[in-house]
Order: structure tokens, then sequence, then C-alpha cells
């Protein structure tokens, strides 16, 4: 669905920090999503959830979780 | 193809989205869109917005039109036609405030587009250009309707190539040109934090935009843009927070100014060797001179310092385009001021040392056009009091100034600057004794003379700057 939108690379890191230059809001997104990352090690991953987010599983962190 | 128009030619300079393609015929330009971008053209055709844009002429006047663009078949679904630009310009030829109305325009577009639910597919300068002192946003392609929780893809692009020259330019007095110049993606955030470090750090912008910046692109560098979109959303990004982002770098933009030194052509007129009498015959000359040529579409005035020439080009040619070349940045900065206060849009300042002038760039050197090869196309050339400077001041043998001069207008008027006059002397007296035998008006004339048949000559009643009208031979 989003294959037409991203000719140009925006960067990975340009896209997050866009959200901090948003102002409070963005910062507090930003935050969850930073949160969202330490906690998805602990967390125990739905199948439905490891098919959303490849990359996610795709890291060593990740697919730990999903032994436990 | 219907069989009135000659082939069209695609635009070098934009292979970069695939989804829609420029293309030049019969001086026409016109825009290949895919299925998807005309899918989109239709409701941005059909949007307030973008009657908005087109009513203003903040985005290029485009029209669709029925007519076939090279390709394989399929490959264009709906093919545009946009307004010509008189003279197209890049950014490492912009100065200070240019870039500034630039950067606005586009944060202003980007604002406006979010607010009728359309969002910019990029953020580069290129997508700027100008009909005289007012800037244009030219890639319509661009425009795409937004999906929720997407940010705005142009935000690097934006800062590399927009907002990171002006904070060059605002905080270190750095003139971001020649860096522009040698990469076509801009500046990079890395970069920036080695010339933005120390107390520089605190100023506007620069923690954010820069050192954040780099340190968030180098800790996310092994994922994808895909996965971080996709975690944003999951986070509960949307659009009205890249609303709220543009608002915050227009604000940005605005304190990034830049006072211009005081340098040495900045008094230029009250310092120059004219008397009055001088600068009256020499007006009356080049108003003649463009009196007697019967197209004068695109007028360079090259050295065109103050631009007194270029205005009284612009008057003359009652419809013509001037485009002001000077080499010193603050001297264009505030004759830009002055022609935008105006309102010109007959007239357009650009800063370029003519001894070094704008080279081709981007893939295979083509994707940005060189400046002579911009020029190629202009109807008359004023070169008034510069040959001195190319030929004393930078070492270039005068045949080699008429070679150059050959390759632009059709017209062309010279002031040459004898060596006895006061300028030709403070440059001569950097030079060692006897350096330039031939720099001699009748060398010159002479020399000129085999490339142009010579229309007119004029010495000025001060003695020392003869005039030269020609029509170069075909």
């Amino acid at each position: 669905m989003e294959s037409h939108l991203a000719y140009l690379d925006a960067g990975s890191g340009s896209l997050i920090v866009q959200a901090l230059v948003a102002g409070t809001a963005g910062v507090v997104v930003a935050a969850k999503l930073y949160w969202r990352r330490v906690t998805s090690v602990f967390r125990r991953k739905t199948p439905a959830e490891a098919t959303a987010a490849p990359v996610e599983t795709a890291t060593p962190a990740a697919a730990t979780a999903d032994k436990d | 193809m219907t069989p009135e128009h000659t082939r069209p030619v695609a635009e070098p300079g934009s292979f970069r989205d695939p989804q829609t393609r420029v293309f030049h015929a019969d001086g026409e330009v016109l825009r290949g869109l895919g299925a998807q971008a005309a899918q989109d053209w239709k409701a941005l055709r059909d949007s307030e917005f973008f009657a908005r844009a087109q009513a203003d002429g903040t985005v290029t006047a485009t029209e669709e039109i029925d007519r076939e663009l090279p390709g394989e078949p399929g490959t264009w679904s709906a093919t545009l036609r946009h307004e010509p630009l008189p003279f197209v310009t890049y950014h490492y030829e912009w100065s200070h405030t240019m870039r500034q109305d630039a950067a606005r325009l586009h944060l202003d577009l980007l604002q406006q587009a979010l607010r009728a639910g359309f969002t910019m597919k990029d953020g580069s300068a290129y997508n700027l250009q100008w009909r005289g002192s007012r800037p244009e946003f030219i890639d319509v392609g661009s425009f795409e309707p937004a999906k929720p929780g997407e940010p705005w893809a142009g935000y690097r692009q934006f800062c590399q190539t927009l907002l990171y020259p002006l904070m060059l330019q605002a905080h270190l007095d750095l003139d971001p040109r020649a860096l522009l110049r040698s990469q076509i993606d801009g500046v990079e955030p890395a970069q920036m934090r080695r010339l933005l470090g120390g107390t520089k750090r605190l100023a506007a912008g620069v923690l954010k935009h820069v050192h954040l910046h780099d340190s968030i692109q180098s800790r996310n560098a092994d994922r994808s843009t895909g996965a971080v979109r996709e975690q944003l959303r999951d986070a509960g990004f949307n659009s009205e927070l890249v609303l709220a982002a543009a608002k915050a770098m227009a604000k940005l933009v605005t304190k990034l100014d830049w006072a211009p030194p005081a340098t040495h052509w900045g008094d230029y007129r009250e310092t120059c060797s004219y008397s009055d009498d001088d600068r009256a015959a020499k007006q009356r000359f080049v108003d003649a001179a463009l009196d007697a040529t019967d197209k004068t579409d695109l007028v360079l005035d090259l050295g065109a310092n103050d631009g007194v020439f270029s205005r009284q080009a612009a008057a003359r040619a009652k419809t013509g385009y001037v485009v002001a070349v000077e080499a010193d940045p603050a001297v264009v900065d505030t004759l830009y001021r002055q022609l935008r206060a105006e309102g010109e849009r007959r007239i357009l300042p650009i800063v370029m040392d003519l001894a070094d002038p704008s080279p081709g760039g981007g893939w295979a050197s083509h994707e940005r056009a060189s400046f002579a090869q911009r020029a190629a196309k202009a109807d008359v050339t004023l070169a008034l009091a510069l040959v001195h400077h190319l030929a004393i001041g930078r070492n270039v043998p005068l045949p080699a100034i008429v070679d150059w001069l050959a390759g632009m207008g059709h017209t062309v008027v010279v002031e040459f600057v004898h060596a006895e006059d006061p300028m030709a002397q403070r440059l001569l007296a950097n030079k060692p004794d006897g350096l330039f035998p031939d720099y001699h008006v009748e060398t010159f004339v002479r020399q000129l003379g085999e490339r142009f048949d010579i229309a007119k000559r004029e010495t000025l009643p001060g003695g020392t700057r003869t005039l030269i009208a020609g029509v170069r031979r075909a």
C-alpha cells in the first residue's frame, strides 16, 4: 500500500527526529516508541504481532523473547 | 504520438521518482504520470488547496493535456503541461534570503497540503525555482494524499538542502554554496555536527536538527524506514505532528537571518571611477543596443553588481527576462531584497563567480545543467566592466573570453576598461609589470570581430572605457 510513497529513502532516524521536532506531543510519541522497543524484549509476542513486525522478530532480542 | 509535435526529450534532472518524469518538446514542459501518480494528480487537481496554489502562483501553472510521451507502453497514464521557466537556477546560485524564502514557501505549501489531506513526497531545494524575485514550487508530482500516521518523507532532504545551508550562513557566516555545488544531496547531518560543535550547539535549531538528528540516525541505521514508520504509527504518530513539525521549522527558518557584511562591491557605485557623463553615455549605448535587437526574451547581465543595468534592460526589453549574475553574495542578497520589495517578476539575481561558473552536477554530470548550457539560449549578453576582472584579475586570455561570450547571447554588449583606468590599475597593481602586453582595446575589438559583427563602438567621455556592441556570426 505504501510502496509508491517511498521512492525517497526518508532515513529511519530522520523519521523519529521529526516527531521530536513536533513539540511535546511528538516527544511523547518518540518516548513511547523507545519504551516499546525496550519492553518488546520482555513482552511475549502473539503470532499476529510477530508477523506484523518482521524486523523486530528478526532481532536476536525478539527471537529470545519468542522462546520464553 | 501526434504528428505535429516533435518527440519529447526526457529532462535529465527528473528521474528520481519513477512515477513521474519531465520531458521537453518544442519549448513546452511536459510531465508523464504513472498509474499511481495519475490517481494522486486527479485528487490534487480537484482540491481547493491546488486551485489556491495555482491562483497565487506558488505552484507552477499546470494543466492536463492529451499527449503521448516516450516510454514503454503503459508507463504514462496521464500527461501534464507546465508553464516553462524563463531560466533554471539551482540553490548553489542563490543568496541567503532567496534560500530563506524558498524554504519558507516549501514549508508553507507542506502545511497547506497537510490541512487539505495531502502530503509531499520529498523536501528538495531543486523543486523550487524562481520567476524573478518570486519562488515557485515546480514539482506537482510531489503531492499525494496523506495516509494516517505517516511522517513527512522529505524531512531529511529538507534539512540537507535547505535548513542546514541556512544554518551554516546564519550561525557560522559560512557560505554553503561550495558544499551544495559538490554534493547533490546537500549537507549531511554528520558534516553539520562537526561544524557546529561547542557553544554553537545552543544556536537556533542546532541541537535538534543537527546533533539529535545525527545521533538518532546512526543509532537507527540498521532499521528499515518501513519498520520505523510502523513503530511510529503504533506509538500514535499522526499528521497533526507533521503539521506541528512544519510549523516549528517555518519559525526556525524565519529566525535564521543573516546580515551581509559591508563589502567592497556593496558601495561600488560610490567608489567607482565613472563620471555622470560616463554613466549617461553608457546607459544610452546599452539602450540603443537593446533597441537594435529583435529578440530580447532572455538577457544575461554578467557582473551585474547592484543591478542598475539589469533594471535598465528589463525596462527596455518590455517582455524579456533578465538574469543578473554577480559574484558577491552580499550584493546579490541586497539586490534580491530590493527586487522582492518591488514585486519584480522579470529580474532574477543569482550568485556566481564567472571565472568559475556552475559545472554540470549529479548523475553523469547531467542531472544539473552547467551554467554554460543554460546560458546558451540567451538572446543578449551584457558584459559591462567585466572583461578586466577576468583578463587581469583571473588571467583569462582575451581570445578565451571572446569564445566564452560567443557561447552565450546572440547580441553582446561589452564594456572594455582600458589599462589606464583607475579600476584596471587597481587590479594590475597586484600583478607583475608587463604581464598582460595584449590587454588593449584594439586587440580586444579585433578578436571580438572574429566571432561577432561589430555593430557599434564608443569610448566614454572619460576616455578610459570603450563600449562595443556585436552580433554573433551565424
